[in-house]
C-alpha cells in the first residue's frame, strides 16, 4: 500500500482506489480464503481512508493538490530492504522466481494451482549427519510466498530488493469436446478397441 | 480386532469361511495365464482343413473392417476342435482376425463357457439353481460324484469326464438335469445319471431330452392344454373384415 | 427439458424467436462454427459448443466434478461412475463426463442425490480397496484419498470384512519400471486405454469380469514401450507406482523444482523432486506445445544415474594418471597450456552443452584467435549449411504434428529418437486420420505407415512419382516432412536434405496455411540446436587428424570421441559431468553440472528456448560450467566480461535473441534462400539404404552419459532383452 501510495499524486480518490486494493499486500498467503478478490471487497467492511484526507474540506483538498504537483515525485517503490535485516548478499545476490505452480502430475486436484508462488534459486541443501535432517546454510531456503496474482507477487519483489523473473502462465489450452460416441465410430481410427 | 471367543462363536454358525491356501483350480477361476505343459505357446494350434472352410464362412458373415465380431464364434470353433481354449488357439485366433492377442484375451477370460484348461471328453455341466435343487439335483451331483470319484471341478483320470456345476441352463421344468457337451439331459433319476454315465464310458451316445418319456416340456400323458385342432384363418375376426 | 425451455423462449412474450439466434457465434464470417448451447451449472450460465459433455461444461465455469476414470487425453470410458451429477427433471444421475449437453439443461453439481450418487460410488470402490494408505506410495497424491475425504462418507458400512472379506489379486510384472499391487486397482481403465491409444501397445486389458476382473497383461509379458512410465502418474490409485521411487519419500516431504528435459531434444518440461539434496524423482509438467502431460521413460528414470561415475573434482594427469587436485591447481595448469597453444585450440561440444557454457567458451576461444569451435554430432554443412536457422529446425512445431494430415518420415526412427513427437503423430493418426510415409528402415513406430523406400532416391521418386503415397502427399493440406539425424550424417547428408527441400518446396505450393511449414529437421541431443544457433560449426571433421592442434577442449563431447582421432601430443581437457570416454581421454579434467544442477538454457528442436532450474546443488567440487569457463579465462588472461546469470545472459540475447525469450518458438523462415542455396552446391544422393542407429527399444535406454551410469536403464535393456527371448 505505501508503494502505490508514494508512487502517485496523494489525492482522496487515489487514496480511496488504494486503499480497495490494500486489501492483497504482505500477507503471506490469500490463496486459502478469498481467492476472489471482488468477492472479498464486496464484504461489508469499512474502506480504510487517512483521517487527514477523509476529512479534508474542499478548500483544503484542492490547495493540497496544487502543493503536490509543485513537488518532485520520484517513482520508487518503497525500500524494504535496508531495515528488512535480510543481510545484503541475499538481497543483491539472490533471484527470485515467480511462477505458478505445476499441477501434480499424479494427481487430478487442481488446489494447488490458482495462485501465483515465489521461490528463491536453490542452494546447497545436505543431509545433517546427527539426525539425518536436511541441512542448508541458506536463510530463505524454505520461503516460498504465495500471491494471489503476478503483480503482487513483483510489488513485494520490488519492495523487498530482490532481482525477480517470471515464468509465465501457459495460456489455457482452447476446450474441445468430447465425445463418447467416437469411440464407436465405423470406420474411423477413433473407434476404441478396448473397454 | 477379533477375540477367540468372538471366532468361535463366527465358527460354530458356520458363518466363518475356512481359510482355504490355493485356489479352485476350476477352469474360470484363474485369470492370469500360467504356462503348463499342456498349454503353452509352443503348442502349435492349427484349424483343420474343414474348420478352415468354416473360419471363410463365418468370416464371410461380417463386413469388412468389423471380422473382429467373429472372435467369438472362431473361438468356439477352436474349442470344439480342440476340446478346450488352448492358449495358442488364442493366438491363431489373433493371427486370422489381425487383431492384437490381448483383446482375444479379454474375450475368452469373461466367458466361462471358454475352457482354458484341458478338460475330459465330456463336460458334465449339473444344474444346480433353485428350480433343479428342489427337484433333486444334489442327488444327481452325488450320484456323478460317486461313481465317477470326482469332485466338482475334477475330471476323472482316464480324461473322460470333469464335473461342474453351473447356473441355470433354462430347462426349469425338465429339472433336474445336465448338460453333457452340447446335448441335455433332463427329468433324471439318480439310475438315470448312473445309466448315462455308463453309456458315455461305452462309447456311446445316450439318447438325450427328457429321461421319463415325456416330449420336451409337454406334460407325462396328454397334454393339458393346445388339445384341441388350431383354428383356421379368420378365427375370432368379424365377418366383415 | 428441451421441450420446456424452447417452449419458454417461444412464448413470444420475452423473448423474440430472431433473439434465439442471439446465443451465435461470435466471429464474423465464420459460417462453419455451430451455434453454441447454453446450460447452466449451479445455476451459472455457460455457453459452450454442441457436443460438449457436462464435465467439460463444468470445468468452463470453475466446478470441478470428480472422476476417476475419465483423463482428457484419452477416451472417454464412463466406467467409474464418480462423476454422476443430478441434471434436473432427470430421475437418474447422468454420467457427466460422456452425456453431451442439450440446450438449457440445468445441472446439479451440489445436490443431494448428486452426493448421494458420489457418497454410494466411493463406498462401493472402498469395498474391495485394500487398507494399505501406510505402505502405499500414492498415498498423499492420490486421487481415492482426495477424493473419499472431499466425496465420500465418513463411516464405513463394510461389515463383510468379518465374512468373505476384502478380493485379493495378483501382483503382475510388467517390467522393472513399474510396481504393480494389482490388489489396489480400481479398474478405471485408464492404463489399458493409454496403451492402447497414447503408446500404441495393446497389451494391457481386462481379463475376467465382475468381482473377478483383473487389469494385467493375462500372461507374463512385460510393458515395454518407451512411454509407459506414464500409467504411474495415470493411475489414480497406488495400484500402478514407480518402481525405482518405491518407498522413497513422501509427496509432501519433497521439494518440486520446475525444469526442462535434456536426455533428447524435445525438450520435456520436467518436475524435478528432491529432497536434501538428491534427486528422487522427475515427474512431467504439462506443456501443451511441446510434451502434454507425457514424459519418455528415459527422461523418467534415469535420474539415478546423476549419482553414478560423476566427476566431484578437478583432475589433473600427473605421471600418467588422473590425479584429484584443487580448483586452482587445475586452472593453473590448464589456463598455462592454453596460453602456450596460442590459437591452435579446438572445442568440441558434446549433446548435454547449455547455451551459456556454449557461449563463454566460443567467447574464449575466439579470443584467443581460434575459430575451431564445433559440436560433436555433425549435421551437412554443405549447402544450405547452418547459417539458415529454418535449415535444422522443426520448423512447424511439435504441437502441429497431431494436425497434419501426411507425413512422411526420412531416416529416423521417431519412436525412440524423440518419443513424444511420436506420441502427437499417432494422435493425429488416430484423431485426425493422418497419413504417415516412412523412408528408411521399417522400424516398429506403433502406428500403420506406408513404406515408401530404403534409401534416399525415395525421396526424388516422390517427388515425380504418382504412387498412392506421393499424390497423398502432393494433394494435402498439411504435410510434414520430418527429416532425421541419421539421413543427415551419412556422406551424402547435404543431397539427402537438398531433396527434402526440394520436396518440401514443391509440396509447399499446395498448402493454404502460410504459417504451416512443411520441411523439419529432428535432432537428437538437447544441445545441437543451441550450438547451431549461437555460432558452432557441426561435427568435427576439420579437428580430427589436425597435427597443429595444441589444445582440444571437450565440453561434455561422449559419444564417439576417440584419443586416436586427435594428435598424441595433444592437451585433451574435459569439461563434463560423468566419468565417461571424454573424461577417459583426458589429461585435465574439470567436474561441471549436470541439467539439474544448473540454471541453464537449452534449445529444443523447434528451435524453443527453455530454461532448467537449479533443484540439486553440483555434487563434490563440480561447479556450474559456464563459471568454470569463466574463472579459466581469468587464468588464461583473456577475462570474460560477464560475472553473473544476467550478464551472461545479456550476451546471449546479444547473439541470439530467441535464447532468452524462454518457452516462445521463433518461426523460422527462407525456405526458398535455402533451397537456392542448396541447389547451387547441387550434392547428389547415394542409393545405400539409410540405417538408423536406434533400431530396438533396448537401443533407446542407453544414449547419453546420464543414463548410460542409470542401473534403472540398465535394468531396462535386460528386461528388453529377456522379453525377446520369451514365447510371448
Amino acid at each position: 500500500m505505501a508503494s502505490i501510495i508514494l508512487r502517485s499524486k496523494i489525492s482522496p480518490s487515489t487514496v480511496l482506489k488504494a486503499c480497495s486494493a490494500s486489501l492483497s499486500t504482505g500477507a503471506p498467503s490469500f490463496a486459502a480464503e478469498t481467492r476472489d478478490i471482488n468477492k472479498s471487497i464486496c464484504l461489508k467492511e469499512a474502506p480504510l481512508i487517512k483521517k487527514e484526507v477523509g476529512l479534508m474540506k474542499r478548500e483544503d483538498i484542492i490547495q493540497k493538490q496544487q502543493h503536490d504537483e509543485a513537488m518532485i515525485t520520484i517513482e520508487k517503490p518503497s525500500e524494504v530492504a535496508t531495515f528488512s535485516g535480510v543481510p545484503e548478499e541475499h538481497i543483491k545476490g539472490r533471484r527470485v522466481r515467480i511462477f505458478v505452480p505445476p499441477k501434480n502430475a499424479m494427481q487430478s486436484g487442481t488446489d494447488n494451482i490458482h495462485q501465483w508462488s515465489m521461490q528463491f534459486d536453490t542452494r546447497e541443501r545436505w543431509e545433517n549427519p546427527l539426525m539425518g535432517w536436511s541441512s542448508t546454510g541458506d536463510p530463505l531456503s524454505n520461503v516460498e510466498v504465495n500471491f494471489p496474482n503476478k503483480d503482487d507477487a513483483i510489488a513485494f519483489c520490488e519492495k523487498n530488493g530482490w532481482a525477480w523473473f517470471i515464468d509465465e502462465k501457459a495460456p489455457p489450452k482452447p476446450m474441445k469436446p468430447k465425445s463418447y460416441g467416437v469411440n464407436f465410430s465405423w470406420n474411423k481410427r477413433t473407434r476404441v478397441s478396448t473397454k | 480386532m477379533i477375540s477367540l471367543k468372538n471366532i468361535a462363536r463366527l465358527w460354530q454358525k458356520g458363518l466363518v469361511r475356512n481359510l482355504q491356501t490355493s485356489s479352485a483350480l476350476q477352469h474360470d477361476a484363474l485369470f492370469v495365464h500360467r504356462d503348463t505343459a499342456e498349454d503353452n505357446p509352443d503348442i502349435k494350434f492349427e484349424f483343420s482343413p474343414e474348420n478352415l472352410k468354416r473360419v471363410d464362412a463365418i468370416l464371410a458373415i461380417y463386413p469388412e473392417g468389423h471380422k473382429r465380431a467373429a472372435m467369438i464364434p472362431l473361438l468356439d470353433l477352436a474349442q470344439r476342435q480342440y476340446g478346450w481354449l488352448p492358449l495358442s488357439a488364442m493366438h491363431k485366433v489373433a493371427e486370422i482376425l489381425d487383431l492384437p492377442r490381448m483383446r482375444v484375451y479379454e474375450v475368452a477370460t469373461f466367458y466361462t463357457m471358454f475352457i482354458r484348461k484341458p478338460i475330459g471328453k465330456y463336460h458334465l455341466q449339473v444344474c444346480t439353481t433353485t428350480p433343479c435343487w428342489l427337484r433333486g439335483s444334489d442327488d444327481i451331483l452325488s450320484t456323478i460324484k460317486n461313481h465317477l470319484k470326482i469332485n466338482v471341478g475334477d475330471t476323472t483320470c482316464d480324461k473322460l469326464f470333469s464335473l461342474s456345476e453351473v447356473e441355470c441352463l433354462g430347462a426349469c421344468v425338465n429339472a433336474p438335469m445336465v448338460q453333457i457337451n452340447d446335448d441335455y439331459y433332463e427329468d433324471l433319476t439318480c439310475d438315470d445319471m448312473i445309466e448315462i454315465l455308463d453309456e458315455l464310458k461305452d462309447g456311446k451316445r445316450p439318447r438325450a431330452g427328457p429321461r421319463n418319456g415325456r416330449y420336451a416340456s409337454e406334460p407325462l400323458g396328454q397334454p393339458t392344454s393346445l388339445t384341441s385342432e388350431p383354428p383356421g384363418p379368420g378365427f375370432g375376426i368379424r365377418s366383415d373384415l | 427439458m428441451l421441450r420446456t425451455a424452447a417452449q419458454r423462449a417461444l412464448n413470444g412474450a420475452f423473448v423474440s424467436p430472431k433473439q434465439l439466434g442471439v446465443l451465435v457465434t461470435r466471429g464474423a464470417g465464420d459460417a462453419k462454427k455451430p451455434a453454441q448451447i447454453e446450460v447452466f451449472i449451479d445455476d451459472k450460465p455457460v455457453l459452450v459448443d454442441p457436443g460438449t459433455t457436462v464435465l467439460q461444461a463444468a470445468a468452463l465455469v470453475g466446478v470441478e466434478i470428480p472422476r476417476f476414470c475419465y483423463h482428457e487425453r484419452l477416451a472417454v470410458a464412463g466406467n467409474c461412475r464418480m462423476c454422476l451429477v443430478e441434471v434436473e427433471k432427470s430421475p437418474k444421475p447422468v454420467a457427466a463426463c460422456a452425456m453431451p449437453v442439450m440446450k438449457g439443461w440445468r445441472i446439479k453439481t451440489d445436490s443431494e442425490m448428486t452426493k448421494k450418487a458420489r457418497e454410494g460410488v466411493m463406498e462401493f470402490l472402498l469395498v474391495n480397496h485394500p487398507l494399505d494408505c501406510p505402505i502405499c506410495d500414492q498415498g498423499g497424491e492420490c486421487d481415492l484419498q482426495d477424493q473419499s475425504m472431499a466425496f465420500g462418507s465418513d463411516r464405513s458400512r463394510f461389515t463383510d470384512i468379518d465374512f468373505s472379506g476384502k478380493r485379493a489379486v495378483e501382483d503382475k510384472d510388467i517390467g522393472p519400471l513399474i510396481k504393480t499391487i494389482m490388489t489396489r486397482c480400481i479398474h478405471c481403465t485408464r492404463c489399458i486405454r493409454f496403451a492402447s491409444e497414447v503408446a500404441g501397445i495393446d497389451d494391457l486389458g481386462t481379463t475376467g469380469r465382475g468381482a473377478d476382473m483383473q487389469v494385467g497383461t493375462y500372461v507374463e509379458k512385460f510393458f515395454l514401450s518407451e512411454l509407459s512410465g506414464n500409467v504411474i502418474d495415470l493411475c489414480p490409485v497406488g495400484a500402478l507406482t514407480s518402481k525405482p521411487y518405491a518407498f522413497t519419500a513422501r509427496p509432501w516431504e519433497i521439494r518440486r523444482t520446475d525444469s526442462i528435459d535434456v536426455l533428447d531434444a524435445v525438450g520435456s518440461n520436467i518436475v524435478v523432486c528432491t529432497r536434501t539434496g538428491e534427486v528422487l524423482r522427475i515427474l512431467p509438467r504439462t506443456n501443451e506445445e511441446v510434451n502434454e502431460e507425457w514424459l519418455s521413460d528415459k527422461s523418467r528414470f534415469a535420474y539415478d544415474g546423476l549419482k553414478r561415475q560423476r566427476l566431484v573434482s578437478p583432475m589433473v594427469k600427473v605421471d600418467g594418471q588422473l590425479q584429484p587436485v584443487d580448483w586452482e591447481t587445475a586452472l593453473i595448469a590448464i589456463g598455462k597450456k592454453i596460453k602456450s597453444a596460442g590459437s591452435d585450440i579446438g572445442v568440441i561440444a558434446g549433446g548435454m552443452a547449455d547455451a551459456e557454457a556454449l557461449v563463454a567458451l566460443k567467447d574464449l576461444i575466439n579470443k584467443l584467435g581460434s575459430e575451431d569451435v564445433c559440436t560433436e554430432n555433425p549435421f551437412p554443412v554443405n549447402g544450405s549449411g547452418t547459417d539458415l536457422r529454418s535449415s535444422y529446425l522443426l520448423n512447424n512445431t511439435i504441437a502441429s504434428a497431431e494436425e497434419a494430415d501426411v507425413v512422411l518420415l526420412v531416416g529416423t526412427n521417431i519412436r525412440l529418437e524423440a518419443p513424444l513427437l511420436n506420441a502427437r503423430i499417432r494422435k493425429g493418426y488416430v484423431h485426425n486420420e493422418t497419413e504417415i510415409g516412412v523412408i528408411g528402415p521399417q522400424v516398429d513406430l506403433r502406428y500403420d505407415y506406408t513404406h515408401v523406400g530404403d534409401d534416399p532416391c525415395s525421396i526424388k521418386d516422390l517427388e515425380n512419382g504418382n504412387d498412392t503415397f506421393a499424390k497423398c502427399l502432393k494433394n494435402a493440406k498439411k504435410p510434414l516432412i520430418i527429416v532425421g539425424q541419421d539421413a543427415l550424417n551419412r556422406p551424402d547428408g547435404s543431397g539427402v536434405l537438398l531433396a527434402a527441400q526440394s520436396l518440401a518446396a514443391l509440396i509447399q505450393k499446395n498448402v493454404q496455411d502460410p504459417q504451416w511449414k512443411v520441411l523439419n529437421i529432428l535432432h537428437k541431443v538437447a544441445g545441437q540446436v543451441a550450438a547451431l544457433d549461437v555460432g558452432y560449426v557441426p561435427g568435427y571433421e576439420k579437428l580430427k587428424d589436425n597435427s597443429k592442434l595444441k589444445v582440444i577442449y571437450l565440453l561434455g563431447a561422449d559419444e564417439a570421441i576417440e584419443r586416436s582421432q586427435f594428435p598424441s601430443d595433444c592437451f585433451i581437457i574435459y569439461q563434463g559431468h560423468h566419468g565417461d570416454c571424454g573424461a577417459a581421454i583426458a589429461d585435465a579434467v574439470l567436474p561441471g553440472a549436470a541439467y539439474t544442477e544448473k540454471q541453464a538454457t537449452y534449445v529444443n528442436t523447434e528451435g524453443r528456448a527453455q530454461q532448467t532450474l537449479v533443484a540439486v546443488s553440483p555434487p563434490g567440487l563440480a561447479r556450474e560450467d559456464w563459471k568454470i569457463i569463466r574463472a579459466l579465462s581469468e587464468f588464461v588472461g583473456q577475462r570474460l566480461p560477464y560475472d553473473n546469470l544476467d550478464q551472461i545472459r545479456c550476451r546471449l540475447e546479444e547473439i541470439a535473441p530467441h535464447l532468452t525469450r524462454y518457452g516462445n518458438v521463433e518461426s523460422a523462415n527462407y525456405f526458398s534462400q535455402a533451397l537456392a542455396l542448396a541447389l547451387k552446391e547441387s550434392a547428389t544422393v547415394n542409393k545405400k539404404p539409410i540405417s538408423v542407429t536406434q533400431k530396438s527399444l533396448e537401443d533407446f535406454y542407453m544414449t547419453d552419459v546420464i543414463s548410460r551410469a542409470s542401473a534403472t536403464m540398465a535394468k531396462c535393456v535386460t528386461a528388453y532383452k529377456t522379453q525377446q527371448c520369451s514365447k510371448y
